[in-house]
This record gives structure tokens, sequence and C-alpha cells, in this order.
């Protein structure tokens, strides 16, 4: 058990004290988790406040041995579903939002030049088609295995399956995903090439 | 990016405002919602008649009684209670532990009767009073089994409440069990096995709309 399960139980039984602790175990993970599926802070703020809330009013349905944070990043969760719902797909952020400073940020690091810019765009929106291609179940199994960094079991348990079931779900999204990436970095035949450039996607010249 | 310093002011202070009832308060309150639905069923089975042995030796009645009590005890613990987590069991083993369960109560009573010698057709009595019955007194302890988790269930809320509607179900089939002495296997399916398919469903849609979270 972590410190963080440890003061939830301790504030299930009524130690009003230990929400502190669970407050500093737990909101973080939530914070990195809602950055990557929620647009902008105030709505990331929002969730954590509404997160919270949540696990104060049910506190005492709260398992003593049980974790913690697989139980927030449930309730989180849900309450972004609800926010989703209402504000549309709009209101989710994509993968590779081009729209997005951060990921921006993060492709610029790694990219010297224009031509290589256009090429890391074009297998994000490859990779970004195959995320978007995947059943929920996959999706929603993949977020938390390789995004949230939950376990396989704390992952069957916030989606409501077996670990088997997980197991298999992140599997078939890796593979998924793995043949999206493989397909987009594969080489180019420079007739397919031509045609690709005059369609559009990328400019005239050549790929280096 | 982290998160904004007064955040943490915020959420403790908005604590304040919202009721949170510690594990021992919710356990009392659980305790007397779903004792509430049960003394219920207790009172519109009596009222429907009680135990009727009819033509059934005691010994059949006792046996069949204690098999189900055992079925339906277990059945009752894995679908209303939540294990470990504090999520509740996978989908997955509700619904397993549902049709276990359901097809092991209707097997054991089909099979002590045949043992007994007391699977004759009964033309007149089809299975709809204990159809009937079944779901009267199942409804009570579910709806106190739903109240006692209203607005708590994160993932899943349709199967929690479907779970709780065939633990209900197994409860009341225990109930109809000492009162029904038909164990024809066409009435046991139709008022037996049939309420607790329909407790289950009647938890699953009232689950969706009590058990969801809700923004507060």
């Amino acid at each position: 058990m972590s410190p963080a399960d440890e003061a939830m139980a301790r504030y299930a039984q009524g130690d009003a004290a230990a929400f502190d602790a669970v407050y500093e175990g737990v909101a973080p993970r939530l914070e990195s988790y809602l950055r990557r599926h929620v647009r902008g802070t105030t709505r990331v703020e929002d969730i954590i406040q509404q997160t919270f809330l949540q696990m104060h009013a049910a506190r005492g349905t709260f398992n003593v041995g049980a974790e913690v944070f697989p139980w927030a990043l449930a309730i989180a969760r849900r309450l972004t579903y609800d926010v989703g719902r209402k504000a549309r797909r709009e209101e989710y952020r994509d993968m590779r939002d081009e729209d997005d400073p951060d990921a921006r940020a993060e492709v610029a690091k790694v990219v010297a030049s224009g031509e290589e810019l256009l090429e890391a765009r074009e297998i994000g929106a490859r990779l970004s088609a195959a995320y978007n291609r995947l059943s929920e179940p996959q999706r929603v199994a993949f977020e938390l295995v390789k995004t949230a960094g939950l376990s396989h079991a704390q992952a069957a348990t916030v989606a409501g399956c077996s670990v088997t079931g997980i197991k298999l779900r992140v599997h078939r999204a890796y593979v998924a995903l793995r043949a999206a990436l493989d397909d987009a970095r594969a080489p180019v035949p420079p007739e397919a090439a031509v045609s690709s450039r005059a369609g559009g996607l990328l400019p005239a010249g050549g790929r280096r | 990016m982290s998160l904004s310093p007064d955040l943490k002011q915020r959420i403790f202070s908005s604590l304040a405002e919202v009721p949170a009832p510690t594990r021992t308060q919710v356990r009392r309150a659980r305790v007397w919602l779903f004792g509430c639905g049960v003394v219920g069923a207790l009172a519109i089975f009596f009222l429907d008649g009680g135990v009727r042995m009819t033509s059934r030796p005691p010994s059949l009645v006792a046996l069949t009684s204690l098999g189900t009590a055992a079925i339906v005890g277990t059945g009752m613990w894995l679908l209303l209670t939540r294990g470990r987590s504090a999520l509740g069991r996978p989908v997955s083993w509700l619904l397993g532990t549902a049709l276990a369960a359901s097809v092991l109560f209707i097997g054991w009573r089909y099979g002590v009767s045949a043992h007994y010698g007391e699977i004759a057709p009964w033309p007149g009595r089809p299975g709809f009073r204990c159809l009937a019955l079944s779901v009267a007194t199942g409804a009570l302890p579910l709806l106190g089994a739903l109240l006692s988790w209203r607005r708590k269930v994160p993932v899943s809320a349709v199967a929690t409440g479907a779970a709780f509607g065939a633990g209900a179900g197994l409860g009341s089939a225990l109930l109809v069990d000492l009162w029904c002495p038909v164990s024809y296997l066409p009435h046991l399916f139709l008022g037996h096995l049939l309420p607790i398919g329909v407790l289950a469903l009647l938890g699953g849609v009232l689950g969706s709309r009590l058990l969801r979270l809700a923004w507060r």
C-alpha cells in the first residue's frame, strides 16, 4: 500500500487530517493524466477539484486496503466523459493536436528541418488516425496502461474488465499502432512520393 | 505545467460544503436501508402465505432450502460486495456469478426434487404467481441497495445495478423456494429463474440513473 492508500483508508474512517496526504499522492498523477485528455488548465483543475469532492463525499464507501489512485482515476474519467459529452468532441484533445503549444514544442525539439517537421507531422497524423481507429475498449486500455501508467490489474479495475481482457486490448492496440508507425516510416517509392507531394501533402522537391 | 497554487486551498475549503459520512456511518446507513428492504420483502412473503409444506416431505424442503441458501448466499455475497477493490468486481465476474448462481440454484432445486420424485407437471401452475411474488419480494431489497449506493459508482453503473438486481433476485428465490412446491422444469424457468433476470434488468435500468456519479 502506498502512503496515499493508507491516508485514504484513514480519511474514510474519519481522520480529516489525512486528506492532505491523499491530495499530495493523487493530484499530480491525476493532473498528468488529465492534461493529456482535456484541453485547458481551467478545465483540468475543475475536474481535479470535482474528483476530490466526489472522493470526499464517497469516502465512506472506500474499502480499507484498496488502492486510491485507480478509484480517483475512475472518478476523474467519469467526470471527464461527462464534460466531454456536454461540450462535444471539440473539448477533447487529439493525441497530436496541431494547435496544442505543448505538442508543437515537443515536436520542435526533435526535428531539425522543415522537411523532417513535415515528415514528423505526417507520421503523427497517421498514428493519430490509427489511434482513432482503435475500438473504444482498446483505446481506454491503452491510455490507462501506457499513458496513465497503471498496472494491468489497476487498469482492469478502472475499466471494469478482467486483467486478461486488459492485456489483450493493450496488446491489440499496440500492434495496430506499431503497424501504423512501421507503415508511416516505410521507404516511399519515388513515383508514389511524387504523386503524394503533388496531392499537396509535401512541397515539390523530393525528400532527402 | 503544474496545478495552480490555490487549487488545493479551493478544494479544501469546498470540502466543508459537501457532507461526507465516514465508513461506519455509511455501513450503518446501508444496513438500515437494506434491512428495511429485507423486512419489507419478508412482510410481503408472509402476507402471501409464508412457508408452505403442502405435500412435500420436510426433508425435501430442508434439503432444497439449505442448498439454495448456500448457493444464494455465496451468489449474493459476490454480487452485492466489492471485494478488495474500491471500484467493485469486474463486469465479467458479476455476469459469471449471476449466471452460475442462477443455474446452480435451478439445478439444485430440480435435482433434489427429481431424487424425491417430485417433478410431476402442474398444469394449473405455470409459474406466474411465483414470478410476481419473486419480483415483489426482490424489488424492495434492490431499491435499498440502489439507494445506499446512490451517485457513488464511477464505473459500470449499469452492471453494478444489474448485479444488485440479480443478488436481490437470488434472495427472493430463497424465500419463494420455501413457498412453492412445484419443481416442474418449465415452472422453475418461468417462476423462479425469470424473476432473477427481470430484477437484474430492473437493477440495470435503475442503476444507470441512480448509481452513476453526477457533477456536484
